[in-house]
Parts: C-alpha cells; sequence; structure tokens
C-alpha cells in the first residue's frame, strides 16, 4: 500500500463516529448556545451559529481526532464563528457594537422584572472579551487556562479581563443599590 | 462573616479558584446570607439560572440531512427490491409461448381455417404483382441474346493481328 493511500485508510479508520460525535459535541450544544448567546445577545441568532457550527464540525469530523480537548476547541470555534457573524453584521448596518452601560432611569428601575434580569442586562452590556470570560467561568466553571485557548489570550490576560468584569458588576449592583435606597427616602 | 468577606473581595479581584467560587455559590444559595452580602445573592442566582438556558432546536436533525449516504444506500436497495419483483410478476403474468394466432390488421385471429384462407389469398396477390413487374425482364433477354455474337469481335481482332505480325516476319 502506498504512503498516501496508507495515510487515507489511517485517517478513515480513525475518522469520529457518529456516536461518537454526539457524545462529544452534540451533548455541548447547551453550552455552545448560552455562549453564542452570550457574544451576539440574540437568541435566535445564537440558536442559528450553532448549528451552523454543528454542520461545519460534521464536515470536517475526519480531522477532529486530532484535538485534544474537544469541549475547549468547539467553544473557540463558536467564539470564532460569531465574531465574524457580528463583524458581517457590523459591515452591513452600521451599529455599535460595544456600548458603555448607562444607568436606568429609577422609575423604569421599579417596572423591571427583577434583580437577577437586571444582572443579566448589565453583564449583556460588558465588551464582548468580558462578558464572555465571566459567563465561562462563573456560569460554566471552566479552567482559567481553558478560557484562555478559548479566547486566544494569556491566562494573565483572562484573569485581568474576568476582575474588570466582576468589578464591574460590582459598582452597578452597589449604584443601583444605593438609587434604590434613595428612591425609599425620598 | 470575615472569611467571607475576604472570599468575596478575592472573587471580585479574579482570583478565587473553582473550588471557591463554587464554595461561595453556595453560601448564596443557603439560608445565612449576612445582611451586608445580600446585594451580591441576585448575581449568583444569575449565574444559576443562565445554566439552565438550553438550546431549542434538536441538533440531531442537522445531522440527519448531512447523512445522506447511509439513506441514498437504503433507497437503493428499497428501489432494486420493488423493481425486482414487479419484473418477476409481470414475467409469471406472460402469455403462454406455445399458443398460436395470428393478427390481422391489430385484431387477434384464433380461427385457423380463416388465417390460412387469407394468408392464401395474400400469397396469390404477391405472385400476380410479382408475374406483372418482371414482364420487361422478358424483352431485356432477348436484347441480350441479339447482342451476344458481338463479344466475338475481340478474338477476330487478335487472331488478325497474329497473322499481320507472321506476315512482316516472313517479309
Amino acid at each position: 500500500m502506498s504512503d498516501v493511500r496508507y495515510s487515507t485508510f489511517l485517517r478513515h479508520y480513525k475518522c469520529m463516529e457518529t456516536t461518537q460525535f454526539n457524545q462529544q459535541i452534540l451533548n455541548s450544544s447547551d453550552k455552545l448556545f448560552r455562549l453564542a448567546k452570550s457574544i451576539l445577545r440574540n437568541a435566535d441568532a445564537a440558536q442559528d451559529a450553532v448549528q451552523d457550527l454543528i454542520v461545519k464540525l460534521w464536515e470536517k469530523r475526519f480531522t477532529l481526532d486530532e484535538v485534544e480537548n474537544m469541549q475547549a476547541f468547539t467553544m473557540r470555534s463558536m467564539r470564532n464563528l460569531c465574531l465574524d457573524t457580528i463583524r458581517q453584521q457590523r459591515d452591513e448596518v452600521e451599529l455599535p457594537v460595544e456600548y458603555e452601560y448607562k444607568e436606568p432611569n429609577p422609575y423604569h428601575q421599579i417596572e423591571r422584572k427583577d434583580l437577577t434580569t437586571r444582572i443579566r442586562i448589565m453583564i449583556d452590556n460588558l465588551p464582548e472579551l468580558q462578558r464572555t470570560i465571566i459567563r465561562m467561568r462563573d456560569v460554566e466553571e471552566m479552567e482559567i487556562q481553558e478560557i484562555a485557548y478559548i479566547t486566544s489570550l494569556t491566562e494573565n490576560a483572562v484573569s485581568v479581563n474576568l476582575s474588570r468584569a466582576r468589578q464591574k458588576i460590582r459598582e452597578q449592583i452597589i449604584n443601583e443599590q444605593k438609587r434604590a435606597e434613595e428612591i425609599v427616602w425620598k | 462573616m470575615e472569611m467571607m468577606n475576604e472570599l468575596l473581595e478575592k472573587y471580585f479581584r479574579g482570583e478565587t479558584s473553582l473550588h471557591e467560587e463554587k464554595e461561595l455559590k453556595k453560601y448564596f444559595s443557603g439560608g445565612n446570607v449576612a445582611s451586608g452580602h445580600e446585594i451580591y445573592r441576585a448575581l449568583f442566582e444569575e449565574f444559576d439560572l443562565e445554566l439552565k438556558d438550553k438550546a431549542q432546536v434538536p441538533f440531531k436533525k442537522v445531522l440527519q440531512k448531512q447523512q445522506k449516504p447511509k439513506r441514498i444506500w437504503f433507497q437503493t436497495f428499497a428501489y432494486t427490491g420493488i423493481a425486482a419483483t414487479l419484473f418477476l410478476l409481470l414475467w409469471i403474468q406472460l402469455p403462454n409461448a406455445t399458443e398460436s394466432f395470428a393478427v390481422i390488421h391489430g385484431n387477434r385471429i384464433d380461427n385457423t381455417e380463416f388465417a390460412n384462407r387469407y394468408a392464401g389469398k395474400r400469397f396469390t396477390k404477391v405472385t400476380e404483382m410479382l408475374a406483372k413487374s418482371m414482364k420487361p425482364m422478358a424483352s431485356f433477354n432477348k436484347v441480350r441474346k441479339g447482342i451476344d455474337p458481338l463479344q466475338n469481335v475481340s478474338d477476330v481482332r487478335n487472331k488478325m493481328d497474329e497473322l499481320k505480325d507472321k506476315l512482316q516476319f516472313n517479309k
């Protein structure tokens, strides 16, 4: 058997079977969805993005056996795909992707559902990198090393961004609390 | 309380380990949260709530679209089976080859006598037609017979040439 034929044989022999694919990728579809939703800030767009990613991974399943950490690899691919989607949207319609969080009007605050909803909005309004990192750590409970691989950053940079994100959320929670107390005292 | 204060400060600085963060989540989901920490309860509740966010579309459908080769094989086998069954049924239903009948103007004739008479009439008609068409051939034969003596002209000519040569030699 020639070298080329032998390598092709090996590649097909080693290729990821459907059951293996289901175990490794489909089972993490909820995680992928949450990551996509966090970046795109839209559930429908996140759903489409996850579908696109799964189809792409299925087409490339012959090469996936070479991947050491499948979860980190799929999460990284998901983030890159979402960032591409945002870039395309930015080209089509000139919308600001990152905007500063504005303190809600106290009267509107009362209308809002509850504090957890407001915290979700606070996280959603963080810059993409910070909101992705805080969710990967605090929701998905991922190691700093894994987050560094997914975001293509150093571990130190991840820790810095995580700290900044948490600090911003803390400040906003304290500010909201103060405003709420002021309303009560008035 | 103080230990939790320190842990919270460490958390906001991004220095806690996963194990410590789990401790914090456990603390905030319990009923013994200190009043000074109460404002952060919603933050940890939100993390738990977000974890319940699930993908809605059945992703297995996406993969079923991708697994066409298997389906094609299945369809090919199914269609081949159906075709083979139809062929067998038709073959069984075909008329017996030993059965004899004639077809005249698209009608099936099972009466052998009638068929023979019809065929005889047709043959007579064909013979008559042939005889008529062969008549010009008879005059053609007459002409051919008249031309036959002319075929000897070349022989006479050759003999004359031979005699001529002989005469020249004698001189």
